[in-house]
């Protein structure tokens, strides 16, 4: 069509211009389609939590609130309860790096039968049940952290009072990358208590293995039944809605990245729009005379918008293009830290950005779109006389 | 006769700025017949652009009467304004304002996407005006590839596409050497006598003016005929 050769000559016209509104728009949602990506790398990772069977006891109150180490034979002793360990969060710092993974006191003896989908050496866990200061971690971890068995793991308490000396006895093969380190819960509990510090004799969490799924309902309602008048009531949920509470918890975050998100893109509209004003005011005689010629206001209108619509579409699918290459990259090199590819980005995505492109190009033009339209032609023409 | 192209009756024409009323036209009277081919002299600033865009349909009298292919153009909107244009009047500007993205043939094809013609009638009246003008060689030239007069001369062949009534020209050899602006004048002559085009051109040249028809000077706010003082003029009262 006519117009359509029009509009894209009008793009091409100044190349550097509409370069540098494509790139910066391109580039702005290459970081929108990142932070997405690492938005279902979560969800991801909490996709398989309702194929195990397992239940999450907590304190009623959270985390702050106690689940003393004797509750968990009460836990064992519960009808359809196959097995359950003390799961207690250490948060330490390795190596100067706070948050560096995840470590968590637990029992040896138990663990592999309450996460009988984790795979370990039978002489490694035996290693790390006679080893009071022994740890086993994800394999995925060691190799990241380059850790061999038998290597020393120092690890400094950080709400908790008391320092650990680990040893890497083992390495377990978990179906989802855990980022995990276990280690004796005893051995915590005993420094805690000789340093007289906060947190003796609790167990953080209680996990627990149910025989299968249709009981999951009276077991939860018989544990919490248990401790209801204890002093301290617990809360129990599956472990599908207890990582759904953390995802809950990235919800808010997942909001936080979506406002910037919207907040990036509004703002490159105006610099977007600013680039068509520029050329809108060196085409001004331009205007004129089409609009002299007969073109009517919607006309004009409608070329210079489908213009601006037209940068910014090639902005949103370098955006595009890019944000997916970065994440297939990202995926390639390694698909357990990166559990998913495109196809876990595709579809609405797309359309969120391809829309996100068509919303920057209208308000864009917009402004710029209207004033060439009202132009009046004998102004328009009366600059060059 | 049939029906004048032009008749203007009474037309004031004043700008403001700020509080300052500038008055152009006061009181103008003309009357072009169909195959008119009348020139429009006077210093710069008397206002014959001004009378120019009130013909064409591009801006308003502040009072008085521009009846243009028989259409009372006090009576249409913008957007029936701009349609209107289309159909009747064709436009050379002094600058020609070829649009510098599209080649000759696209420029010229411009004014008939606004029309309902179909692809194969637009490419034969492109190539007819073009022919007219003596370019269909240059037809995918872009304007910088052109020279002046090649431009003005793509430019009329823009304004004569439509098979307009009435040629706008402000000053269209304004910005040409002589040989060239002699051509655009003979161009212009034989567009009126061959085509029948009526025509208005503004030019500073007395050697232009002679190409027309009839002459006339825009002063103080009216027009004073070259040739006889015209009855229009002496029927004010
Ligand atoms: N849009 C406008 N606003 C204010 N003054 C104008 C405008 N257009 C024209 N004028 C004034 O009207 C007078 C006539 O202008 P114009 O018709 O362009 O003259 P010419 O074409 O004869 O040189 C000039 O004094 C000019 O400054
Ligand atoms: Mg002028």
């Amino acid at each position: 069509m006519k117009t359509l050769k029009y509009i894209w000559r009008n793009v091409a016209r100044n190349k550097l211009r509409t370069m540098l509104t494509v790139l910066s728009v391109g580039f702005s949602l290459a970081l929108m389609t990142v932070l997405h990506g690492y938005m279902v790398m979560q969800s991801v990772w909490g996709r398989d939590a309702d194929k195990h069977n397992r239940v999450v006891v907590m304190n009623i109150q959270g985390f702050s609130g106690a689940l003393p180490i004797a509750n968990v034979d009460d836990v064992r002793a519960i009808e359809n309860v196959i097995d359950a360990v003390p799961f207690s969060w250490y948060g330490g710092t390795y190596e100067d790096q706070p948050m560096a993974f995840a470590q968590f006191a637990t029992d040896a003896d138990h663990a592999f039968r309450v996460w009988d989908d984790y795979k370990i050496d039978p002489d490694e866990l035996r290693a790390w049940q006679e080893n009071r200061q022994g740890c086993v971690a994800d394999r995925r971890l060691a190799e990241r952290k380059g850790w061999k068995v038998g290597d020393r793991i120092p690890l400094k308490g950080t709400f908790l009072a008391f320092d650990l000396d680990l040893q890497l006895c083992g390495l377990y093969d978990a179906p989802q990358y855990t980022d995990s380190i276990w280690f004796h819960w005893e051995y915590l509990n005993e420094g805690l208590k000789q340093a007289n510090a906060f947190g003796v004799d609790n167990s953080g969490t209680i996990y627990a293995k149910v025989t299968s799924a249709s009981q999951i309902p009276l077991v939860i309602e018989a544990i919490d039944a248990r401790f209801a008048s204890s002093q301290n009531p617990t809360r129990t949920q599956t472990e599908a809605a207890f990582v759904q509470m953390f995802t809950d918890m990235l919800g808010n975050i997942q909001a936080y990245i979506r406002n910037i998100g919207l907040a990036v893109v509004f703002s490159l509209s105006l610099v977007a729009a600013n680039a068509m004003a520029m050329s809108m005011r060196e085409r001004t005689t331009e205007i004129a005379v089409l609009k002299a010629i007969g073109f009517p206001r919607g006309h004009v209108l409608r070329m210079i918008l489908g213009e601006a619509c037209l940068i910014a579409l090639f902005g949103g699918l370098l955006g595009i293009g890019l944000g997916c290459a970065f994440l297939e990259a990202l995926h390639s090199v390694n698909t357990q830290i990166f559990p998913f590819g495109l196809a876990d980005l595709a579809g609405p995505w797309l359309l969120v950005m391809l829309g996100a492109a068509a919303g920057i190009g209208l308000v864009s033009g917009i402004v710029p779109g209207i004033r060439a339209a009202q132009l009046s032609v004998v102004d328009g023409l009366r600059r060059v006389v | 006769m049939s029906e004048p192209v032009v008749v203007i009756r009474d037309l004031h024409k004043e700008f403001r700025r700020d509080a300052i009323r500038i008055p152009v036209l006061s009181g103008m009277n003309l009357e072009m017949a169909e195959g008119d081919f009348l020139s429009l002299m006077g210093p710069s600033g008397s206002g014959k652009s001004t009378l120019l865009n009130l013909i064409a349909g591009l801006d308003k009298p502040t009072s008085g009467t521009v009846i243009v292919v028989g259409e009372d153009l006090s009576d249409l909107t913008e957007g029936e304004l701009a349609q209107w244009r289309s159909r009747y009047i064709g436009f050379v500007f002094q600058l020609y304002n070829l649009i510098p993205v599209l080649t000759a043939y696209e420029n010229v094809e411009l004014p008939l996407t606004l029309t309902g013609l179909s692809r194969r009638e637009r490419d034969q009246q492109v190539k007819t005006a073009l022919d007219v003008v003596g370019l269909a060689d240059r037809m995918d030239h872009f304007p910088r590839q052109l020279s002046g007069g090649q431009e003005q001369r793509v430019a009329i062949a823009r304004a004569i596409a439509t098979d307009p009534t009435l040629l706008v020209a402000d000053e269209p050899t304004g910005d040409l050497d002589a040989q060239s602006a002699g051509e655009i004048l003979d161009l212009m002559q034989r567009l009126n006598s061959e085509f029948g085009k009526t025509i208005i051109m503004v030019t500073h040249d007395p050697h232009a003016a002679e190409r027309a028809s009839r002459q006339l000077h825009l002063e103080k706010g009216v027009l004073v005929d070259d040739v006889s003082v015209t009855a229009t003029n002496q029927e004010q009262p």
